[in-house]
């Protein structure tokens, strides 16, 4: 059992500067694959260090299986955790690396070997126990980092950016298998990231962070599919879900809104109630746009523009349109994921794209969800 | 083969220039000063090996060099941990002052010794360590620390802070990670530390002329000055002296050379 509880956690590096960590509340269920999930000086990597105990706790609780841990030195928290530089004793060769660590904590001889041996089996290591970590690959040095973890045998795992020296092909494999480590330890895991891909593949659920404070925490899909708010819906999604302001023509429980020169009517329950004349953010996904109008679409669900930017990746097209009557802003072009090529498109060429209005969000002025 | 042929012919050049000087003292070391007088590049003929044990226990060589061994080790060991300790902490560690106190550690390298070793004297006599092997000992750790401290504070510096935490989180005391981690990471470096302090400490001359004068407590470079008379020099003494001196340094050098290397080119191979 190891419940994870972080109430109101913050840290005030000195007064005068914003928190790095403000009020960050969150419980990890035991067993649970948390992932805090933010761009950079989001205050993840603080809250994990705080929950690790290498950093100060400046106001909040926390505790780990209904004990408050927020004075107990890190070494009394049975954390393990794998850091992003994997953090291996240079001068020790692999085993001494995965061993010193239970030799401290005098685990009999025995078991220190039994621990050893099977996190090397598993980790696929025996063959390099005498090395010294100077004489291993990126990928190798990541898994002794991560057996260093797996010996402890500890409540929590706590990961900081683990993948992030490595190269695609072995961030990959590597991410397969700390998920598969999750499924077989079924161990309580914290795992701090700026890339979303990871995040979406290994999180049971995912806090998404921004200047300190936490923005909502969810299964990867929910959070995906129903962003709370404009930071997660534009920060998720790889292109990320296109954001444009827009005004409510008509309210009530079926707005319609306008985007420019068109008028598109947001189907009826997908949003809540509006006032006329506010104004909002309309939120689409790319893949939720499409070049040929959808047969019986109803007309106000098109956008008319011109082709901007078109990157063909082979299995989709990524295709950047500015729309018709909006002043030329960033905010106002939209990004379509395309299955296939571009149909004959050609960039500065004018087209339509046709939006699925059932996939749509609306943000009100303060950036917040508008949900039913 | 151009290329290769200049660089053979500049390390051949180098060679003869660092272990000419060597070679030369080597083998005035087996001949007496007369031999040398008549001819200053002859080679030994015969060899006279006898002057080695005639300098080691007539002219008092082997009390010169004891003393000399005790001197220079206590204060090797003494510069190495306190220094280590002492470059690890301002490393490592954020505290009040913590620039200011390695900026004025580290200025002190820029005083010439003559300007301390007056003042050294006087504090010496005071506390009765004159003409005493404890006092140059002292006074040895003291010049030698800020090179040492400011020396390895950049190694120590370097060392990234997650092998730290990572410890921390092992179980580690602050203490215990300095002795199994950081001080062992560091080896390079104070490898580097040891072969520098042991030689200029070795050879240091003007502290010890200055502050001793018992010849029961004179070092090596003192011993070697009393073969140097008003108007005459014993050369063949102190080419033997000389090279009875160097041994221990080329041990150390040979010993510690590899790691020395290490330590200097750290960080460029990285």
């Amino acid at each position: 059992m190891a419940i994870v509880k972080l109430d109101k956690l913050t840290k005030l590096y000195s007064s005068g500067h914003p928190p790095a960590a403000d009020n960050v509340s969150l419980t990890i269920q035991d067993g649970e694959f948390m992932v805090l999930l933010g761009p950079s000086g989001c205050g993840k990597t603080t809250t994990l260090r705080m929950i690790a105990g290498l950093e100060s706790i400046s106001g909040g609780e926390l505790s780990i299986d209904g004990q408050k841990v927020n004075d107990k030195p890190a070494k009394d928290r049975d954390i393990a955790m794998v850091f992003q530089s994997y953090a291996l004793y240079p001068h020790m060769s692999v085993k001494d690396n995965l061993a010193f660590g239970l030799r401290r904590r005098k685990v009999p001889r025995e078991e220190i070997e039994r621990r050893v041996g099977e996190a090397c089996r598993v980790l696929g290591l025996v063959p390099y126990l005498a090395r010294k970590p100077h004489a291993l690959s990126g990928g190798q040095r990541q898994r002794v980092a991560l057996g260093r973890a797996i010996v402890r045998e500890p409540k929590v795992f706590l990961f900081d950016e683990p993948l992030s020296n490595l190269d695609a092909a072995l961030r990959v494999s590597t991410r397969t298998e700390i998920a598969a480590l999750h499924r077989r330890l079924g161990a309580t895991m914290i795992y701090v990231t700026h890339d979303q891909v990871e995040a979406m593949t290994l999180g049971t659920r995912i806090c998404i962070m921004s200047g300190g404070r936490v923005m909502q925490v969810g299964p990867p899909l929910e959070v995906y599919q129903r962003p709370v708010n404009t930071f997660v819906a534009g920060f998720l999604g790889n292109p990320p879900m296109n954001l444009i302001p827009a005004r409510v023509e008509s309210g009530g429980a079926a707005p319609v809104v306008q985007i420019g020169d068109t008028v598109l009517a947001i189907p009826t329950g997908r949003v809540g109630t509006l006032a006329a004349g506010s104004v909002v953010t309309f939120g689409i996904r790319p893949e939720s746009l499409s070049l040929d109008p959808r047969p019986g679409a109803a007309p106000g669900a098109r956008l008319s523009g011109t082709a901007e930017q078109i990157e063909a990746l082979g299995a989709e097209t990524i295709l950047t349109v500015r729309i018709d009557g909006q002043a030329d802003r960033i905010a106002d072009r939209v990004i379509a994921r395309i299955a296939g090529d571009a149909g004959g498109i050609a960039l500065g060429q004018p087209c339509t794209l046709s939006l699925d209005l059932n996939e749509a969000h609306l943000f009100d002025g303060a950036g917040m969800a508008v949900r039913p | 083969m151009l290329k290769r042929s200049l660089i053979v012919f500049v390390l051949c050049g180098y060679t003869l220039f660092a272990a000419g000087p060597f070679v030369w003292a080597a083998l005035l070391s087996f001949r007496t000063t007369s031999e040398i007088q008549l001819d200053h590049y002859a080679l030994p003929s015969p060899f006279h090996w006898e002057k080695y044990p005639d300098a080691w226990f007539n002219s008092n060589y082997g009390t010169y060099f004891l003393n000399s061994l005790e001197v220079v080790l206590a204060a090797v060991f003494i510069l190495t941990f306190v220094g280590a300790m002492a470059a690890h902490c301002l490393a490592r560690y954020k505290f009040r002052w913590n620039r200011a106190i390695y900026f004025v550690l580290f200025s002190t390298i820029i005083f010439p010794p003559q300007i301390t070793i007056i003042s050294l004297f006087q504090v010496l006599v005071n506390y009765g360590l004159y003409n005493s092997k404890v006092g140059l000992v002292l006074v040895y750790v003291a010049i030698q620390l800020p090179l040492t401290i400011y020396i390895l504070e950049g190694f120590f510096a370097r060392i990234p802070a997650d092998l730290f935490e990572a410890a921390r989180m092992d179980g580690f005391s602050d203490w215990m990670i300095f002795w199994k981690i950081a001080f062992p990471i560091a080896l390079p470096a104070v490898s580097t530390t040891i072969i520098l302090n042991f030689i200029l400490l070795w050879n240091e001359f003007l502290f010890a002329v200055v502050l001793i004068t018992d010849e029961a407590s004179r070092t090596l470079p003192l011993g070697i000055q009393r073969f140097i008379g008003d108007t005459q020099e014993d050369i063949g003494m102190i080419a033997t002296g000389l090279m009875i001196a160097m041994i221990p340094v080329i041990v150390v050098y040979g010993f510690f050379s590899e790691k020395l290397i290490q330590g200097m080119t750290a960080g460029a191979v990285k």
